[in-house]
């Protein structure tokens, strides 16, 4: 204890700006205001100081999904970049469905109408995968047409530096950025770009990618967006034989901080705007047949207990990854 | 020496000093000047080309002026009406003037006169001639009758009494003149002795404030103008804060020293005055223009206009200075983006009611967002959110989808090939029937779509639809109109 609080306070500052100028991970050097070491608990214990607030919870936007957030080391990172990938053009639906997913459910917390959320991509996005359509995304996530804005660029420069130029927008509550294949100029350098100037805004940035080879980025979190078969309809008489229910993604981890592996089926819940892991069985008495008011702060709590229900295979699958699926720029970053 | 065709014959259009020393005149047939001279060099003349080059000249023109109008396809006329002083006096003008066309490699007649008719007359019959203004009448009366730009009949027919001068008509009776020749001549006649005003029409809309800055040394770089571009802005925002206004659209005009004019424009989604802004828009603007831009050998004249101007309703402020940008960032940056790429960039979606689905929604520019809203304020669309499912990626072209087979005529698809792709239907729902809206024009005889909600069995929901109904006559067509999450 031969360091004075002076001092300790010198190299906080000095790690703080080493960490600002190498864009790693600022937030664990930050001391917890109540005096206690953080070094137990990497994660959890954290505070994160930015403009004077102080709190973890200002820092992780949770999924909702308690194993995913786990790996995530306490949900996506809200002041990042972070990348989803769909493995083919095709899956762009499902891709930007769960994008749009993840930022329903961040504005749901915080929904003020003046919260924009930007699309940029490139015209040969939207004329391969087709361009967003307001009424379908106002019913599936709850995002007014008055809170969209589109941005179509001739090249994927000129979407990256519109998403760039847009970060820093104090307006727009998220940026998505849509890109399709590996463009040459998406590189490290560009990713460490867009990643900078979230962390910066304390805004999200989600950067969509269709049909790429993963690639060395700066982004803390990539997913590996898929499109799962979807359950049926839930009706007051039990599920809708033929029908078709809210839509299932198969997410997979490519990139976390943790590095733990995991993949996942996620459904989308629009009316709640959570999102839920799939459970293969689903009790009947246990639905929700109505489900809670959308836009109330406060449903109703549904009728009879909840009960913790883990599906037992899901954890298993998950534990052991394919050791060739793990190349080195997937690591984890070392903290400090 | 170039030839046009006139009659029905090859007529000599307009001729160089050395082919009027031949003897060779304007209006003399081809064939016969050939006749006289073998080695002659004849060209077709190109009247569109006269005119872009009159027109280029017109725009260079704008330096000394923003009242530039064309006079037929030879002729420029300049209101200089209180820029003389700028130039160092009208002598200055006209020498500076004549002396720029000349290194230019141009033969200018140039006239000045208080009338515009008595100016046309002074370039052509008295070049670099200044008329003092009330020495018109002195000046023309001397002048033969073309100088009154009256048509060659008329002239013709007044030469056959023996009017020859301009002198000759002036003090005669009016009355018979009007009666026998037209009332074009009298009126020519008043207009070029200033008793009949006549207003120049300028090519161009004149901007309502613009600011300039003559340049010693021509400028080359592009950053260079960027940053005089800063300055003269600064500049315009003292004469937008008298007035109490906001550019909503700028344009900056490179002069080049050769001659060439660049005319970029760019708009505001919002009135602006800060030069720093300005600064930024047209940074945005020339690098997205790039090569385009050829500085050559230089630009000795810079000039930023605003072109259309709107109320400026200013903000105060907080005292740390941080308040003043809040809620303009977003309207910035739709303003740079769409300097950039052009004004149709950033898209907000406008509901519309309309039941088709590509219809349903709009996608309009955000930068005409406000203008829109001023004009739709009453209306007020009702917020109904849609009852059917409806994707969340549209194309904006449906894709044709090839169906092989169906499990009963009117049902869903079992398999269908899309992008060559073949993808086998897991589950489907609908039909949705879609019928074409009747009331507009074509939309009674459009077939009505029956929309599917598909999943393949790799779990991806697609909305196809069906154009039509199946008959005896014909199979119909399947199309692919957007994707579920």
């Amino acid at each position: 204890m031969a360091t004075s609080a002076v001092a300790r306070d010198v190299v906080f500052a000095l790690r703080r700006k080493i960490a600002k100028i190498e864009g790693t991970l600022a937030e664990r050097l930050a001391p917890p205001s109540d005096g206690q070491s953080s070094a137990g608990q990497p994660v959890a214990g954290l505070l994160v100081r930015r403009n004077g607030l102080a709190s973890a919870r200002d820092f992780f936007l949770p999924t909702g999904v308690e194993r995913l957030d786990e790996i995530l080391g306490g949900g996506l990172p809200k002041a990042a970049l972070t990348e989803i990938h769909g493995t083919e053009t095709r899956n762009a639906g499902a891709a930007a469905g769960l994008t749009l997913c993840l930022v329903s459910h961040m504005l749901r917390e915080r929904s003020r109408p003046q919260d924009l959320v930007l699309w940029v991509g490139t015209a040969e996005i939207f004329r391969e995968a087709g361009f967003p359509h307001a009424p379908g995304l106002d019913r599936l996530f709850g995002l007014a047409p008055g809170q969209l804005l589109f941005a179509e660029a001739p090249k994927p420069a000129d979407a990256l530096w519109i998403a760039e130029e847009a970060a820093r927008i104090d307006e727009l509550a998220a940026v998505i950025v849509e890109l399709r294949g590996n463009p040459r100029e998406l590189d490290l350098t560009a990713t460490r770009r867009l990643h900078r100037r979230a962390q910066d805004a304390g805004r999200p940035v989600f950067l969509l990618r269709h049909s790429a080879v993963p690639e060395p980025t700066a982004a803390p979190v990539r997913l590996v967006a898929a499109p799962a078969p979807a359950v049926l309809r839930r009706t007051v008489l039990g599920p809708l034989a033929g029908s078709i229910g809210p839509p299932a993604f198969a997410v997979e981890i490519g990139k976390s901080r943790t590095a733990l592996p995991g993949s996942f089926i996620l459904e989308w819940n629009p009316d709640a705007r959570t999102l839920e892991p799939r459970r293969d069985a689903v009790p009947e008495n246990r639905v929700a047949v109505v489900p809670p008011s959308r836009g109330r702060t406060h449903p109703q709590a549904a009728a009879g207990a909840v009960l913790a229900f883990r599906n037992a295979a899901e954890p298993a699958a998950g534990d052991q990854p394919p050791g060739e699926q793990h190349p080195a720029h997937r690591r984890a970053r070392r903290a400090g | 020496m170039t030839s046009h065709r006139e009659n029905n014959t090859q007529r000599i259009a307009a001729l160089d000093a050395r082919a009027e020393a031949l003897g060779l005149r304007r209006g003399m047939g081809i064939a016969e000047a050939r006749a006289m001279h073998p080695g002659i060099d004849v060209a077709e003349a190109d009247p569109e080309a006269d005119r872009k080059l009159l027109e280029g000249l017109a725009d260079w023109c704008d330096r000394y002026t923003p009242l530039v109008a064309l006079d037929g396809a030879d002729g420029l006329f300049l209101d200089v009406t209180g820029c003389a002083h700028l130039f160092g006096g009208e002598k200055a003008l006209l020498n500076d003037l004549m002396m720029r066309f000349f290194h230019q490699g141009f033969d200018v007649r140039a006239g000045l006169a208080s009338t515009p008719g008595a100016a046309w007359a002074a370039a052509r019959y008295a070049t670099g001639h200044i008329l003092a203004p009330g020495s018109e009448r002195t000046f023309l009366a001397r002048l033969p009758l073309s100088a009154l730009r009256i048509d060659a009949r008329t002239k013709t027919s007044l030469e056959s009494v023996g009017l020859r001068t301009v002198g000759s008509i002036m003090d005669g009776p009016r009355a018979p003149l009007v009666r026998r020749f037209g009332a074009v001549l009298i009126e020519r006649l008043d207009q070029a002795l200033g008793r009949l005003e006549e207003a120049i029409s300028p090519r161009l809309p004149v901007a309502p404030l613009s600011v300039e800055r003559h340049l010693a040394d021509p400028l080359s770089l592009i950053d260079d103008v960027e940053r005089l571009v800063g300055l003269l802005a600064a500049t315009l925002k003292v004469d937008l804060e008298r007035r109490e206004e906001g550019a909503r659209a700028l344009e900056l005009l490179l002069f080049r020293v050769d001659g060439m004019v660049s005319r970029i424009t760019v708009g505001t989604s919002r009135p602006i005055r800060e030069p720093a802004l300005v600064r930024r828009l047209f940074h945005e603007r020339l690098a997205a223009l790039g090569e385009t831009i050829d500085a050559g050998y230089g630009f000795d004249l810079v000039r930023l206009s605003a072109l259309s101007t709107a109320l400026f309703d200013a903000r105060q402020g907080d005292l740390a200075g941080a308040g003043s940008e809040e809620g303009e960032g977003l309207a910035i940056l739709v303003d740079r983006v769409g300097a950039r790429f052009g004004e149709s960039a950033v898209l907000e979606p406008v509901p519309a009611a309309s039941h088709v689905p590509e219809r349903a929604v709009s996608v309009m520019p955000r930068a005409r967002s406000e203008t829109r809203k001023a004009a739709a304020s009453g209306t007020g669309t009702g917020k109904a959110r849609p009852a059917a499912e409806r994707p969340i990626r549209l194309f904006r072209v449906p894709e044709p989808i090839e169906v092989p087979a169906t499990e009963v005529p009117d049902g869903p698809p079992l398999n269908f090939r899309w992008r060559r792709a073949m993808h086998r239907v897991a589950r489907a729902e609908g039909p949705e029937r879609i019928a074409p809206e009747w009331w507009r024009e074509g939309g009674a005889d459009a077939p009505t779509r029956d929309y599917y909600r598909i999943e393949d069995a790799d779990g991806r929901r697609y909305w196809l639809y069906r154009q039509g109904l199946y008959s005896a006559q014909a199979v119909p067509r399947w199309f692919m109109h957007g994707v579920f999450a």
